[in-house]
């Protein structure tokens, strides 16, 4: 078990810049996602953080011991591969031992933890058997156990569900997170699944382009996205945006464009007004799906919008609807048993102490 | 059923076609000398082994077979020594040239052999190999190396890079990967390329009767001795050639194919 810290890491391929400036220290025994789309580097990442990929600039840590320059195998670290790269010319057994007889464990140590490492991953039956023989579950099973019988100090997964069905994937989502829990393994994982990430990890960093751009626990990357990018990539159905201006009256802050005129409320209007230099700039409005409802409580401010509904996804716990309004399409995330029909016209109502602002220059979230 | 009976009558004209002339040449091969000059009989009324007798114990076909099997044992240890790596990196790696190098991995062959072989005499002359079967397994290795290459090349990148970056991870160092799970892995499809570069230097006629003089390959030392000699001692040549080749294929057909890439279920 280790704390890992990452400063300043770079990884170029020729002239592409696949990790492009990555600082993140990662406390002992957390689990981790690396969360991005394709191609955004979180796989680099974690083949720099293995060392199977050399790093062109930077630093990697493992508590105080710089392993930037280490080979992986005297790294301490355990990975499972998206492809579980389970040995196919040898037996279950000879697998989960394998990495111990490389290190020289005497007979009977590695015969007591292959047979720990079976009993947790429930594969006890299947020591004989050759990979060839085993399903994809029984394969990834036998990949975990191969990772975590030596006990390292961090344990890397590389898209370890993804070859997995879907009923397989949610069941073994729950496993390995328990499964961690109880080793107290510092452990990386990456995913390009958003419900994986949120339900599997203790924090998240979500990529793109080689860099981090948020890293905190599920609820800061839902709740606070840092940017457009994470705000728009977290949530499904995504979350709405439309560009508005910033208008100061009557020392009151209006958010507004053709199709809305949006009064801020007192708490957003001191949080955003130190916020704000130029009142010409224009401004990304973002709301969630969910924040949009259908009636209006007295709990939080209002702003109602009236369209036409365009589109209704029935999800049976949810129900999805596409509203036209004023020109632009808002999607919103309502409770499965309201009766809507297409065509008809709605009126909505957006709960105002959820919405998000962020800047159209850089992107960055302002509240 | 029209079609089945027309698949087995076109298979079976395919195998009458390959293997007719071959059971010809053992046919002549085994038979007496009085009746193959016999002109009333095609058939011929006892076998004797004679002939092959004669070619591998008064014409020195035994040596000639020696010197066959150490020039290829050679040709194929020096073709994997340098090919193996070669496959290797140009499977996991990827840097400038590579695809150059790919495309003319073969141009060894397209220089025939009939323009390098007088200087290839004078070079090993000048080194003091003239007339070894290290000179003729060198001369073997340069038209089997590309093979090698390429095969291994297409063999390796049939097998998962993360099996060996698992193993990198797990304890192994890059090179122990490769030795460990890599080659065990790949192991089916070298021996059955190492069976084919067997038979490319086994057939290998025209190097080895140029490059030497008293250590003569087998293909040479027929060529010399039994090509002057009478008929059924040339088909005894053929047979003794063709046999071995023929069951090295029949057991590696498997493979061969796999290795280049079709697959016979």
């Amino acid at each position: 078990m280790a704390k890992v810290r990452i400063e300043n890491l770079k990884k170029y391929f020729g002239s592409v810049k696949a990790l492009n400036g990555i600082d993140i220290e990662i406390k002992d025994g957390k689990f981790v996602v690396l969360l991005g789309p394709s191609g955004c580097g979180k796989t680099t990442l974690l083949r720099c953080i293995s060392g199977l990929e050399k790093v062109t600039e930077g630093k990697i840590f493992f508590d105080s011991t710089d392993v930037t320059n280490l080979p992986p195998k005297s790294r301490n670290v355990s990975m499972v591969f998206q492809s579980y790269a389970v040995w196919p010319h040898m037996k279950v057994y000879e697998n989960i031992a394998y990495p111990m007889k490389i290190k020289g464990y005497d007979k009977n140590k590695i015969e007591e933890k292959v047979l720990w490492a079976a009993k947790t991953l429930n594969i006890s039956e299947l020591l004989d058997r050759y990979p060839a023989q085993l399903s994809g579950g029984q394969r990834q099973r036998v990949a975990v156990a191969r990772a975590i019988v030596l006990e390292p100090e961090v344990l890397l997964m590389d898209e370890p569900l993804s070859n997995l069905d879907a009923l397989l994937r949610v069941s073994m989502r729950s496993e390995l997170k328990k499964l961690q829990e109880r080793l107290g393994t510092t452990t990386i994982y990456v995913t390009h699944d958003q419900v994986e990430a949120m339900t599997m990890g203790d924090e998240i960093a979500v990529m793109q382009n080689g860099v981090i751009q948020q890293y905190g626990t599920p609820e800061e990357i839902y709740h606070k996205p840092a940017n457009v990018f994470v705000a728009g990539f977290i949530g499904s159905p995504q979350m709405n945006f439309m560009e508005v201006q910033i208008l100061k009256e009557k020392n009151e802050l209006f958010l507004r464009n053709e199709s809305l005129n949006i009064r801020l409320t007192d708490d957003l209007k001191t949080e955003l007004g130190n916020k704000i230099q130029n009142k010409n700039d224009v401004f990304i409005l973002g709301i969630r799906p969910e924040n949009i409802h259908k009636e209006k409580t007295d709990i939080s401010k209002f702003e109602p919008i009236e369209g036409k509904v365009y589109f209704i996804e029935r999800l049976g716990s949810d129900t999805i609807v596409h509203l036209e309004f004023k020109g632009t399409r808002i999607v919103s995330k309502l409770p499965g048993d309201v009766k809507i029909n297409e065509g008809e016209s709605l009126k909505m109502y957006i709960d105002l102490s959820k919405i998000h602002v962020f800047s159209k220059i850089d992107g960055k979230a302002l509240i | 059923m029209i079609k089945k009976i027309f698949i087995i009558f076109v298979s079976i004209l395919i195998i009458l076609w390959f293997l007719t002339p071959v059971f010809l040449i053992v046919l002549a091969s085994l038979t007496p000398s009085e009746d193959y000059y016999d002109q009333q009989r095609i058939l011929p009324k006892r076998l004797t082994f004679d002939h092959l007798y004669k070619l591998f114990v008064v014409l020195d076909g035994w040596r000639a077979t020696l010197n066959s099997l150490q020039v290829a044992a050679m040709a194929i240890g020096l073709s994997f020594l340098v090919g193996l790596p070669a496959g290797y990196v140009l499977t996991r790696y990827v840097f400038p040239g590579k695809n150059a190098i790919r495309l003319s991995i073969l141009l060894t062959r397209s220089f025939p052999t009939l323009i390098i072989a007088v200087p290839l005499i004078m070079i090993y002359l000048r080194l003091g190999i003239g007339d070894t079967l290290f000179s003729v397994a060198l001369a073997h290795t340069s038209f089997i190396l590309p093979f090698v290459v390429l095969i291994t090349t297409s063999i390796l990148s049939g097998i998962s890079v993360e099996y060996e970056e698992a193993g990198m991870i797990f304890g192994l160092s890059r090179i122990g990967a490769f030795m460990k799970i890599t080659l065990p892995l790949a192991l089916p499809g070298l021996a059955a390329s190492a069976i084919f570069a067997f038979i490319m230097s086994w057939n290998e006629v025209f190097i080895s009767s140029v490059l030497t003089f008293v250590n003569r390959t087998l293909p040479a030392q027929i060529l010399n001795t039994a090509m002057t000699s009478p008929d059924y001692f040339k088909f005894a040549a053929g047979t003794v050639m063709a046999i071995p080749a023929m069951v090295f294929i029949f057991f590696t057909r498997k493979y061969l194919m796999s290795m280049w890439g079709i697959s016979l279920k």
